[in-house]
């Protein structure tokens, strides 16, 4: 959702080459945007979904790091979580006005950025296990993914067209990746309010 | 006798997730996946607590309550909000559907439990 006022009142074809609002996007961010948008981020073992619904064109693009928030933990932001990151994704659409039942994805991330870890225990591949089985779940087609592997990957994902753009990056940005997700996991996820009225 | 808890979520994950918790607690648990499922639920069966999220397709969750509250025999079901919605204007207007408390995700299991068991106790029947 747009923070910043757009004086845009129609969205325009997607092939008119209009500028785009361009946002970034790092661990923990989530993204979706009615008007023409680009959103990047850049992936370690983290894990993106863009997600888009081709009849309202609103799209949006979340980065999480880990499937699930450890039970018992509190404070911090939990959108770093797939499972509450897909909820306030797909929650943002559709206060944009999509339809979660048009919503098709494309996912991309979880590399194998740290050297020899590889196992089925490892963060990249509980990521990859917990994203196909969540859209699985959902009901949400995967319309592509670029999952896996050993390398970090820079991913542009157009919110009026669904088209995605993915490219494998270089060592020196896979470690500012990598550094990122460190930084973030060390801090606590955090659990919402609790309000009872009169 | 064991409390009844109706889910309205439209993620089937979420659902999973409320329900595990509510479970382990050691309540009954129905399901609706939006607004128009949870009001036939409903029509057959009274639970003792609703939990609604908004964002739902078919009928979002603040029509759900103020469908509920229209009908008398779910003028006093006590019902909890539980979603991704923080802002204070949307809660306002939850509070004025009829809703009887805001929670917002992600929840713990342990929070989530404790409100469910408080609210039972302010806002449910009272047993003879």
């Amino acid at each position: 959702m747009s923070r910043q006022p757009r004086p845009v009142a129609q969205a325009p074809p997607a092939h008119a080459g209009v500028p785009r609002r361009d946002v970034t996007i790092i661990i923990g961010g989530v993204a979706a945007a009615k008007e023409p948008t680009l959103i990047r981020t850049l992936l370690g073992s983290c894990v993106s979904a863009c997600l888009y619904d081709p009849v309202t064109r609103i799209g949006g693009m979340n980065h999480f790091m880990l499937p699930y928030a450890a039970e018992g933990t509190e404070a911090g932001d939990a959108t770093r979580f797939g499972s509450h990151s897909m909820d306030c994704l797909i929650g943002m659409m559709m206060r944009l006005g999509a339809d979660r039942r048009r919503i098709v994805a494309k996912v991309f991330g979880a590399g194998h950025v740290l050297p020899g870890i590889t196992s089925a225990d490892s963060v990249p591949y509980r990521n990859i296990l917990f994203i196909r089985q969540y859209l699985a779940d959902e009901n949400i087609p995967v319309a592509g993914e670029d999952l896996g592997g050993r390398c970090a990957r820079q991913v542009q994902f157009f919110t009026d067209t669904g088209r995605a753009r993915v490219r494998q990056v270089d060592l020196a940005a896979a470690r500012l990746a990598l550094q990122q997700e460190q930084e973030r996991g060390q801090e606590q996820p955090s659990c919402g309010s609790v309000e009872l009225f009169d | 006798m064991t409390e009844s808890i109706l889910i309205v979520d439209d993620s089937r994950t979420i659902r999973m997730m409320v329900r595990t918790a509510l479970e382990g607690r050691g309540y009954d648990v129905l399901e609706a996946s939006n607004g128009v499922v949870a009001l036939s639920v409903l029509a057959r069966q009274v639970p003792d607590l609703l939990l609604t999220d908004v964002n739902m397709p078919e009928m979002d969750g603040l029509t759900l309550i103020r469908e509920a509250r229209a009908q008398p025999g779910l003028a006093s079901l006590p019902i909890l909000v539980l979603t991704t919605e923080f802002a204070d204007d949307i809660k306002q207007e939850g509070r004025r559907a009829g809703a009887n408390g805001w929670l917002v995700k992600p929840f713990n299991p342990k929070q989530l439990c404790d409100t469910v068991a408080l609210a039972l106790a302010k806002f449910g029947s009272v047993a003879p």
